[in-house]
């Protein structure tokens, strides 16, 4: 099991010293708890026995009981403080450490992971991970202490009793195990039906149309109660097996409760310890031992169950740490290893040599050569698949290509340190990913004083205004009640697909970058916006480099170079009069888009345009 | 937020006596629990009661009597026999312990049962509009999580109610009998206990709330950080996304530890209650001992009863938020219970015998996927007074833009929804009058990524029917030619359907849906044929031959995307905007040179040139 937990002790002896505090306090705490107020009880039962109690003597005792009550739970209230904290202290870290981890992965590693996948591990993997730091070793070295101390204090009281006590004992374990191993089969069994029914409701759910065109309700009810007949039936099966687990602990407990009453009390009516005088005989089993000796006796029922419980934390516990660990373990594939320091800037020339992409064996980029001069705008365009966004991540070292190369400013993009490459590129992506955050410090989202780990200057409202403006966005916000404070998302607003699209051009502007990457970025918003914006942006973003990436041939025209992609090559590349002439996929294009116009005459339909991009 | 909802919902009487009723077909296990409930309380006080019978009948002898007269060997004797009797109630205790458990599971596991049923039956009987208002999500949830919610409010909360009750009671009536001035001492504490236990009860309540909603947002940029973190990257805000995400951790993590305060104060308190009594008794048992007022027996049997009350005092303050936040669930469940089942069978419906003729007619139809009784925008409207009339054996190709209200059409012959205004006529029947189940028995719908249930490819293939010999399903598949490879699988017919066919090819499934359709042999059939991106030549013309088998000699409504569909059709309409602009044959319409002409030109021609 110690395998499972590797690198996890890093995390764990940040905190030793309130380990060890807190395991300490456990060690007082049970001691004081067993010694204390059972012997007060014990001394008092002795003393009334022998006929020698005062008022005094009992008063003290009783003081005694609530101040070693008092002491006692005082040292547990620090064994929390010190376990229990450590615990969340542990998993804060981990949170932190694998969160830290994870914006240096490259997206590779996060399209092969699924976003569901990481979030279940850094909640309820992480959790049991916390409950196995926090209530296993606290509660677990607690119980384990009682359990063996209760025994110690049962065997000094009076060995014969004690050892009857400890030769029972692994029976009771043996059979609890047994009676664990069955329940925990047959709670197995009725998970596996709970996940059936499910998934069976799922079906339906989903298929209704299909159930009603068919007219198989009937049928479907029918499966659906046979599943919960047969849930039923293993949740009675594994009933049958749990109702007695309690029940068997307490017949236990009791058959040694009973033995020992017994033989306890013939002890002491035959040893003559109740013969008249008890304090000559305080060196064997006395009243108030025998009582004592009960309350260790009764500790004990409750460590049994829990041993099994405390297997299982610890289980699961090892197995969920090694899901974490599986994360930290990662790499990034896109480092700085190549970068030159001396290089601070980026003026935007950009060269594809020969480069092909390969993901899954599948050559999803092949041999692209194309050179984009400093200042230029290229359109892109093809159908989807095509690879035009693998070219576009491939500037950004998104993604790195597989052989060949990628030049910016005629070195090897390798050279630039990502953080200068990045820092002068601003991206519309496809899909534009917004955070649920202002619209201003969405906007202000790349500008160098957000990005900064120093306390954030508020966003510099002027830049963001005037990329908005640019962005076509500012009637937009201005319609909003709270304008530029508007939160976007879950709890804020919802924008619509071209307002969305239109606040990333808006943050991809506020950087001034020196590369502008539209992503088939603007297929929400209608022609005449987009022209509007386009021709905005030359006068503003002129002598900057920038990819159009798009469907539209409206749009393309802007660029002073078109490349039409096909299967991951380069189909057709030439400015857009020259590509009409040629006749080829970008002029049969151009055609169908004009139809396109006139059926919807001045209506336009996007999802026809969708259609016809396909 | 859903969670926290479940404890503000009140308690409600109405729901609960609902919650009754389903506890009404099982009221003698009901009444046997309760029975074993009150045993099992009652057997488990009495050792420490027996115990100090034992001490202060045989062991030590109360003050001013003495043992003098009994022999040895007889207080011996008495001690056995009370032996024997901790044995017997012990052994009582394992049965009625054991039968209490299971009778519980029992009971809990009926009424889930019933719900369950009763839920999903209701849930098949629903119209489909219900289902385009609810995601299945939400579904799931009522028919798993929430129906669990009742099962504990019966299991964990009624029963632990009574039992917390009786143990109490049963405590205290045995605490009485032995000696009433230290009962009251001992029961001083019940109070004091109950609201201390109320208190934290309360303030981990609180904090767990604090510590949901901070969970929520840590997780929430958790998710947009990992679903943005190409922008997080693009856009070198590593730095400060790890420095706001650092924030929230530490939140989060100060919720928790105001939590982790909160127990830690707890365990102490609880545990200084409880020995605080055990003082009470000693100090006020021990006096009374020493003036000899109180037997070491009792005293003793007193040092144990004062900590028998934690546990039900617990389970007692934690059961008002167990039924409470079942009450929440409940309101759901009941929810779906009481919807109205808007498309009903009307109450003289026909039923159809032998099947349809094949004809369909559409009267002047308004529809709108708003409910029907509902005030309809202008906006609204899906289908706008369409007529159309299909004659039986008829084939009609449906052609459009998307929206354009092809599927609506689709959807109502099948009476899936019910109209607006207007008619719908199948052999001259109005739809609502006609039994829904009869209808849709009779009327094949095509969609072109066919639904597959678990189950085999065979029963996939007859759905209900279990009439249909194997040689005629056989004989259908090999028809469409899917035949071949249905027999290329490892059990042929009888293989497993895996993750609902995500593993067969577009093709593949299309061919299997017409062979579907074929089985069930419908008298009309509706057919949604969708472009399909991506199939090979060979596959394409396949399917094109299936589709003609299937419409051969049946009246036909398909959604056409395939030129060579919508040529095979008697008749093509043309919708637009939930209106038919044109209607003719494919020359006809070409001719005509309108909308049909323009959308033949952007979608179709192309598929003429590849040939296809």
């Amino acid at each position: 099991m110690l395998k499972g937990f590797r690198g996890l002790g890093f995390f764990f002896m940040q905190y030793r010293v309130k380990w060890i505090l807190g395991l300490t306090c456990v060690f007082f705490s049970v001691g004081i708890s067993l010694l204390g107020p059972p012997f007060f009880v014990r001394f008092v039962i002795d003393e009334l026995y022998a006929g020698r109690a005062t008022l005094e003597t009992i008063g003290l005792n009783a003081s005694y009981i609530i101040l070693t009550t008092l002491a006692a739970n005082i040292i547990v209230f620090m064994q929390r403080q010190f376990n229990v904290v450590s615990s969340y202290l542990v998993a804060y870290d981990v949170r932190k450490a694998i969160f830290n981890h994870l914006t240096t992965l490259d997206q590779t590693y996060f399209h092969v992971t699924k976003t569901g996948d990481l979030m279940s591990r850094l909640t309820s993997d992480l959790n049991m991970v916390r409950e196995m730091l926090g209530f296993g070793i606290n509660a677990g070295s607690q119980t384990l202490l009682r359990l063996i101390m209760s025994l110690g204090l049962m065997i000094w009281l009076s060995p014969t009793l004690g050892f009857i006590v400890l030769g029972v004992f692994p029976f009771i374990a043996g059979l609890l195990a047994i009676m664990v191993r069955i329940i925990a089969k047959r709670y197995v069994a009725v998970q596996e039906q709970v996940s059936l029914i499910s998934a069976k409701a799922q079906e339906n759910f989903s298929g209704i149309r299909v159930v009603k065109g068919y007219a198989i309700e009937d049928r479907e009810i029918d499966e659906y109660k046979g599943m919960n007949a047969e849930y039923k039936k293993r949740s009675m099966a594994l009933a049958l097996a749990e109702a007695p687990e309690w029940a068997a602990v307490g017949i236990f407990m009791n058959a040694i409760f009973v033995i020992v009453l017994l033989v306890g009390s013939r002890e002491l009516l035959y040893q003559g310890a109740l013969s008249g005088n008890a304090a000559a005989n305080f060196a064997g089993l006395t009243p108030g031992k025998f009582v004592q000796f009960f309350t260790y006796l009764f500790e004990l029922s409750w460590p049994m169950l829990a041993v099994g419980w405390m297997t299982n934390v610890f289980q699961r516990g090892s197995s969920s740490w090694s899901r974490l660990q599986e994360i930290l373990d990662a790499k990034s594939m896109i480092t700085d290893a190549r970068a030159d320091p001396s290089i601070k800037e980026v003026i935007g020339a950009i060269e594809f040599k020969d480069v092909s992409f390969k993901a899954d064996g599948r050559a999803l980029l092949s041999n692209i050569n194309l050179k984009i001069e400093q200042g230029k705008t290229i359109g892109i365009t093809g159908r989807t698949g095509s690879g035009k966004t693998l070219l576009a991540q491939l500037i950004g070292r998104l993604i790195d290509p597989s052989t060949g190369t990628v030049l910016i400013d005629g070195t090897d993009a390798h050279n630039v340190p990502i953080q200068v490459l990045r820092g002068a590129i601003g991206l519309v992506p496809q899909e534009p990913f917004l955070f649920s955050d202002k619209i201003s410090e969405n906007i202000a989202f790349g500008l160098p004083n957000s990005t900064q780990t120093a306390e954030p200057n508020t966003p510099d409202l002027e830049r963001v205004k005037n990329a908005a403006r640019i962005a076509g966005l500012s009637k937009d916000v201005l319609d909003f009640k709270e304008q530029f404070e508007t939160v976007l998302g879950e709890r804020g607003v919802t924008l619509s697909g071209g307002q969305r699209q239109r606040t990333a051009l808006a943050r991809a502007i506020a950087r001034e970058p020196a590369i502008l990457i539209l992503d088939d970025s603007m297929s929400a918003v209608d022609t005449e916006t987009e022209s509007r914006i386009l021709n905005e942006l030359k006068t503003v973003l002129a002598n900057r480099t920038v990819i159009l990436i798009g469907h539209r041939v409206s749009t393309l025209r802007f660029a002073d170079q078109i490349v039409v992609l096909e299967h991951g090559r380069v189909l057709e590349t030439g400015s857009h009069e020259a590509l009409i002439a040629q006749g080829g996929y970008y002029a049969e294009m151009e055609r169908k888009q004009s139809l396109q116009t006139e059926l919807e005459e001045d209506e336009a339909s996007p999802t026809l345009i969708g259609a016809n991009s396909q | 937020m859903r969670e926290e909802d479940a404890f503000q919902k009140q308690f409600d009487w109405q729901l609960t006596k609902r919650i009754f009723g389903y506890l009404r077909p099982y009221i003698w296990v009901a009444i046997g629990a309760l029975v074993l409930a009150f045993l099992n309380s009652a057997t488990n006080r009495l050792y420490p009661f027996l115990q100090a019978q034992v001490i202060d009948q045989y062991l030590i002898p109360k003050a001013g009597s003495s043992f003098a007269a009994v022999g040895i060997d007889e207080r011996w004797n008495g001690i056995v026999t009370i032996g024997i009797i901790i044995a017997v109630v012990a052994l009582i205790e394992f049965v009625v312990r054991f039968g209490f458990n299971y009778v519980l599971s029992y009971m809990g596991q009926s009424v889930l049962f019933d719900i369950r049923a009763d839920l999903f039956s209701k849930l098949q009987r629903l119209p489909l509009a219900y289902f385009d208002r609810n995601p299945v999500g939400r579904l799931i949830t009522r028919v798993t999580s929430d129906v669990d919610a009742i099962n504990s409010f019966i299991t964990d909360g009624l029963m632990t109610l009574v039992q917390s009750i009786f143990v109490i009671g049963a405590t205290a009536i045995l605490m009485f009998t032995l000696n009433s001035k230290l009962a009251l001492v001992a029961f001083a504490v019940v109070p004091i206990l109950f609201f201390a236990l109320r208190f934290f009860q309360t303030q981990f309540r609180k904090s767990y709330r604090e510590i949901r909603i901070k969970q929520a947002i840590v997780n929430t940029a958790l998710n947009e950080n990992i679903t943005g973190m190409g922008t997080v990257q693009i856009f070198n805000r590593e730095a400060r996304q790890r420095r706001d995400f650092d924030k929230l951790n530490t939140d989060f993590l100060k919720e928790f530890l105001k939590a982790v305060r909160w127990f830690s104060f707890f365990f102490p308190t609880v545990g200084i209650i409880g020995n605080s009594a055990l003082a009470a008794v000693i100090w006020v048992g021990g006096g009374d001992a020493v003036r000899n007022a109180v037997s070491i027996g009792v005293l003793y049997a007193f040092t144990r009863y004062v900590f028998d009350f934690f546990r039900p005092l617990e389970d007692l303050s934690n059961v008002l938020n167990t039924l409470q936040a079942a009450m929440a669930s409940a309101e759901r469940i009941f929810g779906i219970l009481d919807e109205p089942e808007v498309v009903t069978d009307a109450p003289n419906a026909k039923k159809i015998v032998g099947g349809f003729k094949g004809e369909v007619q559409f009267k002047d139809v308004w529809f709108s996927y708003k409910p029907v009784g509902e005030e309809v925008l202008e906006t609204d409207w899906v289908l706008r007074g369409i007529n159309l009339h299909v004659k039986p054996g008829q084939s009609v190709a449906l052609v459009g833009a998307t929206g354009a209200g092809k599927t609506s059409i689709i959807s109502l012959v099948s009476r899936f929804y019910d109209i607006q205004k207007g008619s719908i006529l199948v052999d001259g029947t109005d739809v609502r009058e006609i039994v829904q189940r009869d209808l849709r028995k009779h009327i094949g719908v095509v969609l072109q990524d066919v639904y597959l249930f678990s189950g085999t490819i065979e029963s996939n293939l007859r759905m209900n029917d279990e009439s249909i010999p194997l040689e005629k399903i056989i004989q259908a598949c090999k028809y469409v030619g899917v035949h071949d490879f249905i027999s290329s699988l490892a059990n042929g017919y009888k293989t497993e359907v895996k993750e609902r066919g995500a593993t067969l090819s577009t093709g593949q499934k299309q061919l299997l849906a017409f062979a579907r359709a074929l089985i069930a042999n419908p008298d009309i059939l509706l057919v949604l044929d969708e472009a399909t991106a991506n199939i090979d030549t060979e596959s394409e013309l396949q399917i094109q031959d299936a589709l003609a088998k299937v419409m051969h000699g049946r009246t036909s409504i398909i959604i056409a995307h395939r030129l060579s569909t919508i040529k095979n059709c008697d008749r093509i309409i043309v919708m637009r905007k939930g209106k038919i602009v044109e209607e003719g044959s494919h020359d006809e319409l070409l001719r005509h040179n309108g909308y049909y002409a323009t959308l033949y030109n952007l979608q179709y021609a192309d598929q003429e040139l590849a040939g296809v």
